[in-house]
Formats: structure tokens, sequence, C-alpha cells
């Protein structure tokens, strides 16, 4: 039941997104309004469903890679056997994180060309850093006399990290996925202008023909991708900490 | 005993091996006879011949070694073994040009391979690691970085004509230096619009707590927003106000320009600015506040001689912050015609000429690099009892 | 039950802990005291490998500790210190139900035994049983840790200055029902402490630590009576010594059989310790006392020269 009501913000945001995707069509009179001089007012390049498609699943690809290699990471290098290797992971995390978004992308296409693939590593390479930071934080942050007393009682390492420190890290490392994913979603669309084609596009061309409509139509759009996921991230449960 | 650490630097070890690996194995330049025409890749060997491969893997062999005993002064050794290397890369690039480039042809290009940018970033690790074992200071850091900088400047002016990333700037010097004006002129202003309205914002949030749920829901909800949707958002209604207001259109506002980007830029730096000030207001240990009542300090008094200097450091976190997330942010703006370093990479993306792509991305970079490090540095200054 | 052969601990160069050796008999108490950094705490974790001893031999009912696997040996050993290091994402009831899933209980005897650890120490199951550790006060959740350490009943309890970070009265209150559940359960236990009262208070076997080395060791009353040099002496408080021995001694052991005299106005039941009786004198500026069963019938007198004078024991 409470479950139910905590996701009641989260849906409407999804539904206005999924109606304001398969609705579009149905304001030309509105962006006639705004867009008087040009023929075509609704962007009909590609529907706006597949680009919301394209724009989640690059994202959410991005995501699940970066979660598992940055948490992987992170864990890796608070083990014994990873420990050398903690200043400099935490440093080039924070160090990392100044890096422009635009300018890891920009990157990324001199190495790995145009198209889908540059935009999946570049959001990945970006995406690692507030996870890999996060999770540092949330698993070194633990007071060590709650480590001390798993060790004491007799639980094995993997035992620890279970059921002792990704718990207690959780709502930190969640916290850096959600900076993560809405970082990712706006930098996606950037990624219209190295090739992929998402919710970036409509702006792009926008732009580029001066055609205000389609701005519009991209911006309202991935506006109410990041919200809704957005909201979906402030309701996920949380342990109880401290 | 399986309980002692193993004696060697097992990062030193593996950065250096790393590096070797990626040195030996990828591209390291590539040359096209002119601007439009892909390249060829060459690899070590081609490029160095092979005695240039065998001194140059030296240092790197020698890191290694270095690895294997991680007393203070090897670890001394291989900071200055790093730092040679990293200035001996615009050296090797050099002999890579004399061998391959033909001298007569006319606008040949030299790209910079896979290899030595890798080993670059690894170096620049090595460097990041050691600076944090013999803990040296920010401003030791930043120094070791000038003599391989100058080695760099000196064989761009002698041998390194050809380099694809060099032509390109030399193609637009001027515009060049414009668009880092115009990008450090869109962050400066929105940053300083942003601090002022941030600390009012979060003096009136101490004050009202309604102002404080409202504030920062409003503020959440923009900075979740992608830029490029806000900067899209902005277009049509500052479109409609340039068209309908005569003297914001003599001003120079429209729907896109320079305007809507101040106005997101300000809009995005809001919330860091007031989230940090708010927070480093409130944090002041609250028995300080309650002892220098108790001494009889006016509210006024413990406000400017007590709370401010203690949350100042805390504030100009917020300002760092604000600052780097602006320089990413103005790059985007170049979309909508705001100027800037971002034209660069949207003209090199828009003719898929990569190097054009660099010669905005690498600076954009370098400017938040060293943004974060001076507001960082002076974040530490300001600390009582300096840095933490 | 524990034995500790010439054991050394190094870290590095620096010498932590310097050849003890030490023998804990099976249902005692012994206290390791001594200031900080002299190894006291060092030598607890040897015992359940939190750390490993460098030299020497450690041995757990005559078989070497390092025979074990770490995770089985600890299990086998209750482990409370001073933070508690409850799990603070856990109910009450979970943390203290740890040892017992560990060691792969059924469920219901997880429970059951979890109500039984909670009733012994006296936090009522439906108060808090389903609290998180961040609801309790210092002593509650003090109590939870020694129920957590006590939960898979083993024989052996390592306490790491459990009660140092509880106000005086708690601490008090703590020691007193540490001392009842151990006559009852017959432990062996390992305690560790800077606080001399609380070694007193505790101690079947004292063990003075300074610098990695055991200095003295015995029984309270022998060091108090004969400290084996100048640093145990002052740790033993000095010119403090004789009324920290009267708080080890109860009036039963001072006491004249009743006389023929009046009975004393002032009265003491005969569990009192000698420095009770003393303060009691000293308040009520009366130089013999009355000494009641529980049942506050007069057992014997105490005067202010039987109190200070003649030793019971020669």
């Amino acid at each position: 039941m409470t479950e139910c009501r905590r996701l009641i913000v989260p849906l409407c945001w999804f539904s206005l997104l999924l109606a304001a995707t398969l609705g579009m069509g149905q304001l030309e009179g509105l962006f006639r309004v705004i867009e008087p001089g040009s023929r075509q007012v609704i962007y009909e390049r590609a529907d706006f469903l597949s680009l919301l498609g394209r724009h989640l699943s690059v994202v959410g690809a991005a995501a699940v890679l970066a979660i598992l290699i940055g948490v992987g990471a992170a864990i890796a290098v608070t083990r014994p056997r990873g420990r050398d290797f903690l200043p400099l992971v935490s440093q080039l995390a924070s160090m990392g994180q100044t890096f422009p978004p635009v300018a890891v992308l920009a990157l990324a296409v001199p190495v790995l060309g145009f198209g889908t693939l540059p935009i999946i590593v570049a959001l990945l390479l970006y995406g690692l850093l507030p996870i890999v930071r996060n999770t540092l934080v949330g698993i070194l942050g633990i007071d060590p006399s709650v480590r001390e007393a798993a060790r004491g009682m007799g639980m094995s390492s993997g035992q620890i990290l279970r059921q002792v420190e990704l718990p207690l890290a959780a709502p930190v490392i969640l916290a850096g996925i959600r900076t993560s994913v809405t970082i990712n979603i706006a930098t996606a669309a950037i990624g219209a202008t190295v090739g992929a084609s998402n919710l970036g596009d409509p702006i792009i061309s926008g732009i580029v023909n001066g055609n205000t409509a389609y701005v519009i139509q991209g911006a309202l759009l991935i506006g109410l991708l990041a919200l809704s996921v957005d909201s979906l991230f402030s309701r996920l449960p949380s342990p109880i900490v401290r | 005993m399986p309980f002692d650490r193993p004696r060697y630097n097992v990062v030193l070890l593996s950065l250096s091996l790393v590096g070797l690996l990626v040195w030996l194995a990828l591209d390291t330049v590539s040359v096209a006879p002119n601007r439009i025409v892909p390249g060829t890749s060459h690899g070590l060997a081609e490029s160095l011949g092979w005695g240039g491969v065998l001194v140059s893997a030296l240092p790197l062999l020698a890191l290694a070694a270095l690895a294997r005993r991680p007393t203070p002064k090897s670890l001394r050794i291989a900071l200055g073994l790093v730092v040679v290397q990293l200035a001996t890369l615009p050296l090797w690039l050099s002999l890579a040009a004399h061998r391959l480039v033909d001298p007569g042809a006319v606008g040949a290009r030299l790209g910079i391979g896979a290899g030595v940018w890798l080993l670059l970033f690894l170096l620049l690790m090595l460097l990041v690691e050691l600076r944090s074992r013999l803990a040296i200071s920010r401003l030791a850091g930043a120094a070791l970085l000038v003599m391989p900088l100058a080695v760099l400047g000196w064989c761009l002016t002698q041998w390194l004509a050809p380099l694809a990333l060099w032509q390109e700037y030399l193609g637009r010097r001027d515009q060049f230096l414009g668009a880092i004006f115009e990008h450090l002129a869109l962050v400066g202003v929105a940053v300083g619009v942003s601090l002022v309205l941030g600390v009012a914002a979060a003096l009136a949030m101490r004050r009202w707590q309604a102002a404080q749920r409202i504030g920062f829901g409003v503020l959440n909800f923009l900075q979740t927003i992608p830029s490029i949707a806000l900067f899209g958002l902005l277009l049509a209604p500052l479109a409609w106000l340039s068209a309908h207001v005569e003297w914001l259109a003599a001003l120079g506002v429209s729907g896109i320009g320079w305007a809507p980007a101040l106005l997101a830029l300000v809009g995005y730096s809001l919330l860091p600015m007031v989230r940090n000030t708010f927070v480093a207001l409130e944090a002041v240990d609250p028995g300080v506040i309650d002892a220098a009542r108790g001494m009889g300090m006016s509210r006024g008094q413990v406000f400017r001689q007590v709370r401010l200097p203690l949350a100042l450091p805390v504030i100009l976190e917020g300002v760092r912050i604000t600052t780097v997330q602006a320089i990413g942010l103005t790059a985007v703006a170049a979309l909508i015609g705001a100027g800037g370093l971002g034209t660069f990479i949207f003209q090199g993306l828009g003719q898929a000429a990569m190097d054009l792509v660099l010669l905005g991305a690498l600076p954009i970079l370098v400017l938040a690099l060293v943004a974060d490090a001076l507001l960082g540095a002076l974040t530490d200054t300001l600390r009582p009892g300096g840095a933490e | 039950m524990i034995d500790l052969i010439h054991v050394t601990k190094r870290f590095g160069d620096a010498v932590a802990v310097d050849d003890i050796s030490l023998s804990v008999a099976r249902g005692e108490l012994c206290v390791l005291v001594g200031t900080s950094g002299c190894g006291k705490s060092t030598t607890l974790r040897m015992i359940n490998r939190l750390i490993e001893h460098s030299e020497g031999e450690i041995h757990i009912d005559g078989q070497q500790i390092r025979d074990f696997r770490e995770e089985h040996l600890r299990r086998r050993m209750g482990y409370a210190i001073q933070s508690t290091g409850l799990f603070p994402h856990w109910t009450v009831a979970r943390n203290i139900g740890l040892v017992p899933r560990l060691l792969k209980w059924p469920a219901a005897k997880v429970r059951a035994r979890v109500e039984e650890l909670m009733a012994l120490l006296g936090l009522s199951m439906a108060e808090f049983a389903n609290k998180y550790p961040h609801q309790l006060s210092g002593g509650q959740a003090q109590r939870v840790g020694v129920a957590r350490a006590l939960a898979a009943d083993p024989e052996i309890l390592l306490m790491d200055e459990p009660f140092g970070a509880l106000d005086p009265l708690t601490r008090e209150s703590l020691q007193e029902e540490l001392r009842e559940l151990q006559s009852r359960l017959q432990k062996t236990i390992v305690f560790v402490t800077h606080d001399m009262d609380e070694a007193l208070r505790l101690a079947d076997h004292l063990v003075v630590m300074h610098q990695g080395r055991i200095k003295q060791q015995g029984r309270p009353l022998e060091l108090l009576r004969e400290p084996a040099d100048d640093f145990v002496e002052s740790l033993l408080g000095g010119e403090d010594r004789g009324l920290k021995e009267a708080a080890l001694l109860p009036v039963s052991q001072r006491m004249l059989p009743l006389g023929p005299r009046l009975l004393a106005r002032e009265r003491i039941v005969q569990q009192a310790s000698l420095r009770e009786a003393l303060s009691l004198m000293l308040w009520r500026h009366a130089e013999r006392l009355t000494v009641v069963d529980d049942d506050d019938l007069p057992v014997g007198e105490l005067s202010l020269r039987r109190l200070v004078g003649v030793r019971s024991d020669d």
C-alpha cells in the first residue's frame, strides 16, 4: 500500500512523458502559433517514441555498465588486496568529475568515431566517476567499529561486504547512481551532435534550421524524461542509517 | 607470512607496465597529406626507428624496476623519471614528424596516435600517485609540469609545425583567443551573478522557513533539467521578448546568443551556490555562536566576525563547484550561438575535423582543471589553520 | 582455557607486545589494565586473531589458535567493544541473533535465544526488539552489545573497554550486572580497561601492563598489598590504595560477633564494602556500626578500630 503511494509521483511524471511523446502531433495548432513561418512544425524525421526508446536504451546501457564497473572497482580498491590502488582511484574519481561531460563526449569521438558506440563509452566513462566516488565514500564512511565488530563476531569478508558494507553504503551509492544517470540523460542529448539519434535530435535540427517548434518539442521531452527518472530515484526505499 | 603486505609498489609497477604495453603496441602517430583525407597510422618502430623504440622504453622499464623497492628516495627518482618522460613526449613526436612527414609536402599533417594519448594519461596518473605518496603540495605538483610544458612549447615552434592540432590553432589564432575570452566572460558573469543572488537567497532562506523549502524545490527542479533542454526552452520566450520589447532587442537579447546562455547558466549555478552557502552558515558550531553571544557580541558582530569567516571556506567550495560546472555548461551553450570554446567542438563535429574538436575540448578541460586547482588552493589558504 | 606463551607482536619495527605469558583459567574473569598504548587491546585482539601475533603461541583449550579458521575461532568467542559496533541497519533483535545465524542455527532457535538473552540483560522484548541502534541510549546499546557477544553461548568472552564511554552511574550498574552474570554463567572472560577502579571491582585475575610487557599479575588484593614496583603502585592509586583495598573487602570479613553492649544506631548490611562502612562512619560521626543481614537482623558489629586495625586473615 505504502509502496504504491510512494510511486505515485514518478508514475505521474512518466505518464506525462508518455502522453507528450505520443500526443505531440495533436499539439500542431499550438506549435503553429509559435512558429508561424515554417512549413512543418512537428518534428517528423523519426517518431518521438523511438527517439525516447533510443535515448533510454543508450543511457540505460551506459548506466548498467557504469554501475557494474564502478561499484566493482570501488569494492576492489577497498579490499586488502586492492588497497594500494585506493589513493589513485579516489583522486582520479574526484579529479575526473571536474572534466566537463561535453569535453569527454567530444574527446571520445576522435578515438571511437561517430555514432552510438562513442556515446555509450563516453557516458560510461563519465558516469563511472560519481558512482566510484560515492561507493568509496559510502564504504569508507562506515564506522570502523562496525567492521571491527563484524570481524570479531566471525563474519567472513564476503559476509561483511554483503551484509554490512553494501547495505550501509547503499544510500550513498544510490545517490551516486542518481547523479550519474541525471548527467548522462543530459549528455546523451548532446550526443545528437555526434550522430546519435535520440531526443537531442529535434533540438539540434531545430537550432540548425531555425525551427523553434522542434527545439521546444525535444526540450520538453528531455526535461520530462529527466524529471521522471529523478523522481523515481528520489522515491527509492532507503534503508535506515545512523 | 600471508599478512605482510607486498614490499613492491603495485600501482607503480602496473601503471608503468601498462604504459610500456600501450606505447609499444598502439599507433604512435598518423600522417595525412591534407586536412580532408584520413591519415595513415604508424606504429612506434616506424615513427621513431628501433633506436628510438629502445631509448623511449627505457624510462618505463626503469620505473617498473623502481617499483620493486619503494623507498622515499626511489619514489623521488621515479617522479623525476615520470617528469622526464612527459617532457620527452613532444621530442618523440618531433622525431616522428621529422622521419615521416615530407618537408616539401605543404599542408601535410601529423596526428597524435592512441599510444601517445594513453601513455600521456598513464603518466599523469603516475604523477598523481607519486605526488600523493610523497605528499607533495599542490604548488610543487603544478611546478613539476613546467618543464614538460616548456619543452612542448619549444618543440611546437621549432619542429612540430605539421602537428594537426597546432595547424588548427594557427589557422584560428584570433578566433581562439576570442573564444577563450568569451568563454571566461560567460563563466565569470554567471558565477558572479549567481554568487550575489545565491548568498542573498541563502540569507533569505535562513530567515524564512518557507523560502527554504520552496527555494530548494525550485533549484533542484532546475538542476535536474538537462542543459540542452533548458537552453532550448528559453529560446522561444526570449525570442518573443526581443521581438516585442525594443530596449531588450537593442541590448542584444534574443532567442539565441548570450542571453539564454547566461540565464540558464545562472539558473544552474544557483543550486550549488545556495546549497553551499546555506549549509556553510548553518553548520557553524552552535557552541561557538553561543560563546560569541555570551561574550556580548551583537547579532551583526556575531555574523560578520564569527559566522561568516567560519563559513567562508565552504562558501568558496560552492564557488569552485559552480565555476567548474559553468565551464562545462558554457561549452554546450555554443550550440545556441553563445560563442566560447564549445564553438570549435561543434564546428569540428559538424565538419568531422577531429583536431578542431580537440582544439575546443582540450582547453575546456584545462580551464576546468586550473579553475578547480586555483579555487581549491584559495579555499585551503582561507581555512583557519591551513589545509586540512 | 586461554594460554599465551611468550607472545610478541611487532608492527614494523615497533614492538607493541613484548614476550608476554599469561594463563586464564576456565570461569575466570581476567582484567588487563594499563595506560593507553600499553598493548592491552593488542593482546586481547590477538586472542581472536583480529591481530596476528608475531612470535610465541596462543592456545585455546590446549589447541593452537592458528589451527582454526579465523572465522570459526571468532564465532566461538564473544566480542564486545567500547563503541558497541552494533550494525546500524539492523534491529536490536537481528543484531543479537548475528552469531547464531552465522552458525546456521534454525530460525526458531535463534528467536528463542534472542528472547532469552534480552531477558537476561533486562531489555524488554516488546520495547526493544524492533528498535534500531541509534534509538538506544549508551547503556542500552552496550547491553545489546554484550547480549550479542553472548548469543551463541561462547565459552570465552572478550571485552575491550565495553563500559568506557558510559556515564559513571550506568557504568557501575553494568559492572554490577556483569559480575552477577558471571557468577551465573561462569564464562572465561578477558576484559580490557584503563580504569583501575573498574579493574579492581571486576577482576578475579588482574594483569597490569606497561609498554607491551606484563608488570605484575595476580589476585587484585595481592597486587594492592604487594605492588611489584612504583609504576604498579602509582597505577593502583598510590595514597588511595587503602580505600581501594577497603572497597574490595566486605564488612562481614571484619565484623565481630554481637557483644554485650547496646547496638549502635547506624546499621550497614554485611555485603557492603569496608569502604562504604568507613564512609558511613565519617558521615555519621559514628565509631561503631551494627552489621545486619538481608532481613535487617543484627548479625555483628564493626568498630572503627577493628575496621582500620587488625586484618581479618591474620
